[in-house]
């Protein structure tokens, strides 16, 4: 890869972040964790991986947060184009129905992940979100196969047109 | 595009080779002979150290022959005693050569499979019979690899085959070697099965298009029976090896692959082709239909279906028909211009024995490909040994058809390291095993492939070729 694929958390309380964090520590190697505390410093993260001519693969966002709410960061990401394809997923335990049904409809929410979480879950949705991501935009399978999910990866690389020289 | 210190040697290496043989008046070789080997070094040093994809470089390999070597070009207007110019049709016309026909049947019989997923489904029945003891589970997946990328290719099936293993994978036990065997078991097949058939991996067609500019045709069934049972030792050799290397420490592995066969009309008008283009393939000898006009019966039937359409036409792997074009083509005119026999005459050969010379071909050829790409070896070298064959200076024993099978085959041998060919660095990439295993197994099998292609050539070919 000619560029980093980023995962971004935002989260305002602090040992949440912690937790959060602590258990992407496996995925750092190759996705590197950036962590926002609220939606405003977050779209400052955002903008900084963008003009570095990075991508942000995974989108962690609490829904209750000081300033604007994490349905309507997400909706503003949804609606960026360089963000469109990042995959977006809502880890709250006080989202209420229509925060929700809004995050589904106008952010195409990706997943929901009810807190508190646990971490063998939590590691499934990430590997899921970030395969997607990597097929989605047609990155190289091989180079994800040993961190993410090899078999869909494998799937994926069966329908490139894979040829032997 | 940047390009690293290695691409840069490479690029500068073939740069100056193109053009110092322009200054240099070497004796015996004609002034034609002069260009094509500055566009030989070119091609060897841009192929070698890849400074452009390798399909690039074989396009402008022929375009320079175009270019500099053809009647219509810059240089060879008319004929003299020394060249006599082929016409640029014929370096622009091995994009349409038999053996690359034959490959496009071959391509869109296995696109179609894919799409229909026919290859999971053959899979899912071939490997019934295995059972669940281990050891038979990794005989089976090595059998129906090496029978799929008999006829797709090795790439395209390893990969499929790695959507088969990596659920048993991850059941084993973290300790069990057995996830070793079964990592490596599927790119070793894979190497080896596209020997089976002439359309199973590239080499084959840069040994079959050689061949044929010599007036030979080894029709597909004769390639089959003279292959076939080299792979099936191949097999068993590495089925056992792998065994040993990896003992397992399960009794039990279940292989879980739903599924059934689509039985929608497309689906059936694909298994109708598929069956009926490989029956006739293998019965070339009998009725006598070169396999590249039988190659067009699933490009032509497919397409008028609408089972292949527009957009599978278009993800075709196109590259690889350029890649072994640029190579056939490469070979008319060293041949042509005499720079072929100048080379093969400029050592002295009959102070070897013909079998020394077949093990020396064997061993450069794997010994490369385990750097290079198989196709690109097999393009480089098969010229020299044609010349050899043919000018008589290696002596009688030394058989045009055989040298060039120990080449073709001895290049699909090498799985030493994850660059050696595809379907290592796909078994690499999984995490399964580290680089020091594949080096330990691969070399073995580079050193009984080498033994046992040579033993196929001096008592086992020669039954059908005289």
């Amino acid at each position: 890869m000619d560029h980093q694929i980023y995962i971004l958390v935002i989260e305002d309380e602090l040992e949440v972040m912690d937790a959060l964090v602590k258990d992407l520590e496996e995925f750092e190697q190759k996705f590197p964790v950036e962590s926002a505390n609220n939606a405003e410093e977050a779209e400052q993260v955002v903008q900084g991986i963008a003009n570095s001519g990075d991508e942000v693969g995974l989108i962690l966002c609490d829904h209750v947060l000081p300033g604007k709410n994490g349905v309507d960061f997400l909706i503003s990401m949804e609606s960026n184009q360089l963000f469109t394809d990042s995959r977006k997923v809502l880890v709250t335990g006080q989202a209420g129905l229509e925060d929700t049904i809004e995050a589904i409809n106008k952010a195409h929410l990706d997943h929901y992940i009810a807190k508190p979480w646990k971490k063998e879950g939590f590691q499934k949705v990430v590997v899921d979100q970030l395969t997607s991501f990597v097929i989605k935009k047609g990155y190289n399978p091989l180079e994800f196969m040993s961190v993410l999910n090899s078999i869909r990866l494998a799937e994926a690389l069966r329908g490139s047109q894979l040829t032997d020289h | 595009m940047k390009l690293n210190t290695t691409q840069r040697i490479g690029l500068l290496a073939g740069v100056f080779g193109l053009i110092v043989p322009f200054f240099l008046n070497i004796a015996g070789l004609s002034e034609a002979g002069h260009v094509a080997l500055g566009i030989f070094f070119l091609a060897a040093a841009f192929w070698m150290f890849e400074p452009f994809p390798i399909y690039a470089t074989s396009v402008l390999v022929i375009f320079l022959q175009v270019l500099l070597l053809s009647k219509e070009g810059l240089i060879f207007t008319s004929s003299d005693s020394s060249y006599s110019p082929d016409s640029y049709t014929a370096f622009i016309g091995t994009l349409a050569n038999p053996i690359i026909i034959l490959f496009l049947g071959g391509f869109v019989l296995a696109e179609a499979a894919v799409k229909y997923n026919l290859d999971k489904n053959l899979t899912r029945i071939l490997l019934k019979p295995f059972g669940s003891k281990p050891k038979f589970i990794l005989l089976g997946l090595m059998v129906v690899t090496g029978i799929l990328s008999a006829f797709m290719s090795n790439t395209a099936t390893t990969a499929m085959m790695m959507t088969v293993i990596l659920p048993i994978v991850a059941r084993l036990e973290n300790n069990d070697p057995l996830k070793i065997g079964l990592a490596l078991s599927i790119p070793f097949a894979a190497n080896i099965g596209g020997i089976a058939t002439p359309i199973g991996t590239p080499p084959n067609a840069v040994v079959i298009g050689a061949l044929s500019q010599q007036g030979i045709n080894i029709p597909f069934g004769e390639w089959m029976i003279l292959a076939t049972p080299l792979v099936l030792v191949a097999l068993f050799f590495v089925w056992i090896l792998l065994l040993g290397m990896f003992k397992p420490k399960t009794d039990s592995v279940q292989i879980d692959m739903s599924g059934s066969f689509n039985t929608t009309k497309n689906a059936w008008l694909l298994y109708i082709a598929f069956g009926l283009t490989v029956l006739f393939w293998i019965t070339e000898s009998f009725h006598g239909i070169k396999s590249a006009i039988i190659a067009l019966i699933p490009v032509v039937f497919l397409t008028l279906t609408g089972v292949v359409t527009k957009e599978d036409i278009r993800k075709l792997p196109w590259e690889v028909l350029w890649l072994v074009a640029g190579g056939i083509s490469l070979g008319i005119s060293m041949k042509s211009t005499g720079l072929a026999e100048w080379i093969v005459g400029s050592i002295e050969w009959n102070t070897f024995g013909s079998i020394t010379l077949l093990v020396v071909f064997s061993g450069v050829a794997i010994l490369m490909s385990n750097f290079l790409s198989n196709t690109v070896t097999a393009t480089l070298l098969i010229p020299l040994a044609v010349s050899l064959a043919t000018s008589g200076v290696a002596g009688e024993g030394f058989n045009l058809i055989i040298v060039s099978l120990v080449i073709g085959m001895s290049a699909s041998m090498a799985m030493m390291l994850p660059i050696s060919t595809p379907p290592n660095a796909i078994a690499m990439s999984t995490g399964a095993i580290e680089t020091k295993q594949m080096a330990k197994a691969g070399i073995s099998v580079g050193i009984f492939g080498l033994v046992l292609v040579i033993l196929y050539a001096i008592f086992y070919w020669p039954l059908f070729l005289n």
